[in-house]
């Protein structure tokens, strides 16, 4: 097959790359009003994130410019790459109390988990695609891609860094759901986790045993297996509880932190307070750039990144955060249509992945800074501050309008 | 390749557009609620209500000395504080203030300037503040928004000794000192991190965790009431240390030895416990404790007897005599030699064209090893030595642990310099150096260089026929400690400490201003005169004194004092006699 390398730059869709810069102007606006009190230099977090913008740029153009045979080609080279780049910083000495780092002894330092989250979605989806004239068979199609994205979502768990781990392992389901896996395997995979936390807690226990049972005789197995399933996972529940009282204490703190990596235990929830008291009160139209007595007044640490939602809730109120939700659907439903209608099936899901990616953020971020799950510290897309993830979000916008299907040959 | 057709249908499509759409309307939902439908009830919240966290530090754990007595405390001390986020007009507020509580406004100014670490974080304006002031301020409460006063629990010395070098200090974190810290997380800017010393070696045991107070205040930094949902935690207190010091003898010896610098290590040689360490002179303990005017600073620092200095690990001496055992050592490991022959000394040896002097000018006629190391006579050593190694004669020094550090429980040691020929064919070149220098280094004199605590290590190591554990400071708990060991035959240390034996007790012995009148202490010693290029020599005194099983050992060491048996002598007589002979000093626990 040959390939044009000169692609028709003019036929890409220009109007996906518009949403992101729009969204990037707003967090820019957001990180002067932040930096103003802050001295020039360095730490001042404006200066800081212009700084990346070009390199973040350059990023893009020279992937929009990569055939995507070669992304399919060179896939799974990629993936030993990345495994070998989110376990480097374990070599290093801590940053930051964290193994997410790695320094070159330049003033800011490289998250290789935020590129490793895209790397691994290519690996899945190169690998579903290449199964694809074969019958979908249970073990292969599904246990396999688990077995790709859980490496390397364990390795950054272990960072730790359970807001990209989530981030990591949410597409999964979407893109074995787009792969044709039928929605009641989908369904059998979650199972045994539902019921183990179920377990805690006798009423959710009860709930989900009868939607399972529910859930099982309309999707009419054979009557052994049937059977089996349901007992298995009722047994499981019921086990979970003994199996956790019988941990030692110091064990059970261990399990309890890796899910509530919050350093500091009484600052998540005065965190989340101030939050919302700065977004609630901003109102419709906010107190007016770089007015915003909360986020001025208060010591709102991290605010530049993961709670930078909360400084444009209280000065640009509750019209700019709808502005932001509506770019985001727009670039989201975007990419889900490029990938619904996409030609081949790699792209298909390399597409599906991205947007669950793009989804995560935008929910866990948005959702945390009210309050709405806990405190998970992730960025919000080409808003928050942070080098890194700046590259990885253009990276992952020069995908999508790669292989988005208007300008293929 | 990219054979594969993409297999999505429609009803995929949509499932996915819906989830997306769901997911993004609770998003806009929660907001519309919490911005529009509640807006009024946070704007109050945010006009009236501002959280305050006031941070309780946590005590820090006291550091005592073996019979209890508190060497280090801490002093509840009230400090002045600005919030700069609930001040109105700065300027004015500080001209009030600096009249009410009758403190120098740009005083306060700079305090203000240097202390503030962020909107709502308060900044310390003066400390110490007295029960006169401390009502003013809470009289004129309401036109003073955002100046309030704290409790601030700050490092005090009750005791009258200087142990300064050895206790270190403490600082307050600030955004520079946080930055640098491996674990940040554990210190909030305003707490105190051992700095230096014991406070630094053991800054985890002392430092506890401080605890947190949520106070609503009002627009004018009225305290409203507690956050409901954000509980107080109580501060965790530190651990108390408790060090091997005998404040009573560590201060006699200080007495002892005003006027000169030097340094003294009392230690008890069964248990490494180190029950006095001197380094003079001092400087107050107090003295990093809060802000050092730069009046004082400039003082110490320019000192040149270099008070800060810690003589016993980081002071570099050539050891003159007291290194003889080791020397003696190295000569009898050699199968040719004799230690019962009797070479002449005349005053003076000369080796090839050079002339190498003994102390005592007038030469002291016939020796054999034993009145080599009684009498300290250098010709014998000189006459003896120049047939060994370099090499042979280093792994010995290293053997006795110099050049090495002792791992004492103190954050900072210099390893002090043990020649070999390779160090100086690199200082000298190959043919640079003769065996001229073999000759200085076998009576502890050229370019050895050894810290007190090593010598204080090998002291021990004599007095337990090579076996004695690691000095310490701390004996907070009962740990297993490792042992300093070197093996050796048994003949050869009775040899040696017999040797020590006379240099006390024989008459023509040059320690004999060490004894103390007690029959069943027996003092075992050897002093030092090193020479050296600053004037007159060093004068060192090591030794140790025995008690059935218990043992105690010295090590002094007086800058260009003069001659050890002398002036350093006097001193060991003195410790021991406090040690043996004043019951009313009784030490306890001394005993192994």
């Amino acid at each position: 097959m040959q390939i044009n390398l000169r692609r028709q730059i003019g036929e890409l869709p220009w109007g996906y790359f518009t949403l992101a810069i729009l969204l990037l102007l707003i967090g820019m606006v957001t990180l002067f009003s932040i930096s103003h009190q802050q001295v020039p230099g360095m730490g001042n977090t404006f200066y800081k994130q212009s700084i990346f913008i070009m390199p973040a740029l350059l990023l893009f153009i020279i992937v929009i410019h990569i055939p995507r045979t070669f992304i399919h080609k060179y896939a799974y080279i990629a993936y030993i790459f990345g495994i070998v780049a989110v376990l480097v910083p374990y070599a290093l000495p801590l940053r930051a109390g964290t193994h997410r780092w790695i320094s070159f002894g330049l003033p800011f330092a490289i998250q290789p988990s935020e590129f490793v989250k895209i790397i691994t979605i290519i690996a899945v989806s190169r690998y579903l695609s290449d199964q694809s004239n074969k019958k979908m068979k249970f073990m292969t199609a599904l246990i396999i891609p688990f077995i790709i994205i859980l490496i390397p979502t364990a390795i950054v768990l272990k960072q730790p860094d359970l807001g990209t781990a989530v981030v990591m392992v949410a597409p999964i389901m979407p893109i074995l759901y787009w792969a044709g896996a039928r929605p009641y395997h989908l369904f059998l995979l979650v199972a045994p986790l539902l019921s183990v936390l179920t377990g805690f807690n006798s009423i959710a226990f009860a709930v989900w045993g009868i939607s399972l049972g529910i859930i099982l005789y309309m999707s009419k197995p054979k009557i052994l297996i049937g059977i089996g399933l349901y007992f298995s996972n009722i047994f499981l529940g019921l086990l979970s509880p003994i199996l956790w009282n019988s941990l030692q204490p110091y064990q059970q703190k261990r399990v309890l932190t890796l899910f509530d990596p919050s350093k500091d235990p009484y600052g998540a929830a005065y965190q989340i307070l101030q939050s919302i008291t700065a977004i609630g009160s901003g109102g419709f139209w906010g107190k007016g750039w770089r007015e915003g007595t909360q986020t001025h007044l208060k010591f709102l640490p991290v605010q530049e990144s993961d709670f930078i939602l909360s400084v444009i809730g209280e000065e640009l109120g509750f019209v700019t955060i709808a502005i932001i939700l509506c770019l985001f659907s727009i670039m989201i439903i975007k990419t889900i249509k490029f990938s619904a209608f996409s030609n081949d099936r790699f792209s298909a899901l390399v597409l599906i992945g991205i947007a669950t990616i793009l989804i995560s953020h935008v929910f866990v971020n948005t959702a945390m800074t009210v309050g709405l799950i806990p405190v998970k510290g992730l960025p919000l897309p080409f808003i928050s501050a942070g080098g890194s993830f700046l590259l990885s979000s253009f990276l992952m916008i020069g995908l999508v309008m790669n292989l988005s299907e208007n300008h293929s040959t | 390749m990219l054979k594969a057709e993409n297999s999505v249908t429609i009803r995929q499509y949509w499932v996915a557009i819906g989830i997306t759409f769901s997911l993004i309307a609770i998003l806009l939902g929660r907001y519309f609620f919490l911005q529009i439908v509640n807006n009024h009830k946070y704007k109050t919240k945010a006009d009236n209500n501002r959280i305050r966290t006031v941070i309780i530090p946590a005590p820090r754990g006291l550091i005592l000395d073996r019979n209890g007595q508190i060497i280090v405390d801490n002093y509840p001390t009230y400090v002045l504080t600005a919030v700069p986020g609930e001040m109105k007009d700065r300027p004015k507020q500080i001209g009030l203030l600096s009249t009410l509580v009758n403190i120098d406004s740009s005083l306060l100014t700079n305090n203000y300037k240097k202390y503030r670490r962020g909107q709502f974080v308060p900044a310390r304006l003066a400390k110490d503040l007295s029960f006169d002031q401390i009502s003013k301020l809470e009289e004129n409460k309401r036109i003073l928004p955002g100046i309030s006063y704290s409790q601030f629990p700050e490092r005090f010395y009750p005791s009258q000794s200087k142990i300064s070098h050895i206790l270190g200090y403490v600082k307050v974190v600030d955004q520079t000192i946080r930055s640098k810290l491996e674990n940040s997380n554990d210190y909030k800017l305003g707490d105190l991190l051992g700095w230096s010393g014991i406070e630094k070696q053991y800054e985890l045991d002392l430092k506890g965790k401080s605890g947190v107070n949520y106070l609503e205040v009002d627009a004018h930094g009225r305290e409203v009431g507690h956050v409901l949902n954000l509980k107080k935690i109580n501060p965790e207190p530190g651990q108390n240390i408790i060090t091997s010091f005998d404040i009573g003898l560590q201060s006699r010896i200080e007495e002892l030895l005003l006027g000169h610098k030097g340094a003294v290590i009392v230690s008890n040689s069964n248990t490494g416990e180190i029950i006095s360490a001197i380094s003079a002179p001092a400087y107050e303990p107090g003295l990093f404790s809060g802000v050092i005017s730069p009046k004082d600073w400039n003082k110490v620092i320019n000192d040149s007897n270099n008070p800060l200095l810690n003589r016993m690990v980081q002071g570099l001496y050539q050891p003159g005599s007291i290194i003889k055992m080791v020397s003696a050592f190295a000569l009898m490991d050699n199968p040719g030699f004799d230690p019962d022959a009797q070479l002449n000394c005349s005053g003076f040896y000369q080796f090839g064209d050079r002339l190498f002097g003994c102390w005592l000018e007038t030469g002291h006629g016939d020796m054999d090893l034993k009145d080599a190391i009684t009498q300290s006579c250098d010709v014998y050593f000189y006459k003896t030595v120049q047939h060994l190694e370099v090499d042979h004669l280093a792994k010995w020094f290293s053997d006795f642990g110099f050049g090495i550090k002792t791992n004492l429980d103190l954050p900072v040691e210099l390893t002090g310099v043990v020649p070999t020929k390779s160090y100086f064919n690199k200082r000298y070149g190959k043919y640079g150096w003769s065996k001229g220098a073999l000759l200085n280094l076998g009576i502890g004199q050229g370019e050895l260089l050894v810290t007190p605590i090593q010598v204080a290590k090998y002291i021990n190591l004599l007095a337990t026929n090579g076996k004695t554990p690691f000095l310490h400071f701390n004996i907070t708990s009962e740990k297993h400690l490792d042992n300093y060991i070197i093996n050796i035959d048994p003949e050869l240390w009775d040899y040696i400490s017999s040797s020590m034996y006379n240099v006390i007790n024989a008459e023509e012995g040059t320690g004999r201003k060490a004894r103390i009148n007690n029959e069943d202490v027996h003092i075992y010693g050897k002093t030092g005169s090193a020479e050296n290029p600053h004037g007159k020599t060093h004068a060192w005194f090591v030794g140790y004194a025995k008690r059935y099983n218990e043992i105690f050992s010295v090590t002094i060491l007086l800058e260009n004092s003069g001659s050890g048996g002398a002036i350093a002598a006097p001193i060991a007589h003195h410790i021991f006699n406090y040690i043996f002979n004043e019951p009313n000093h009784a030490l306890i626990g001394y005993a192994n």
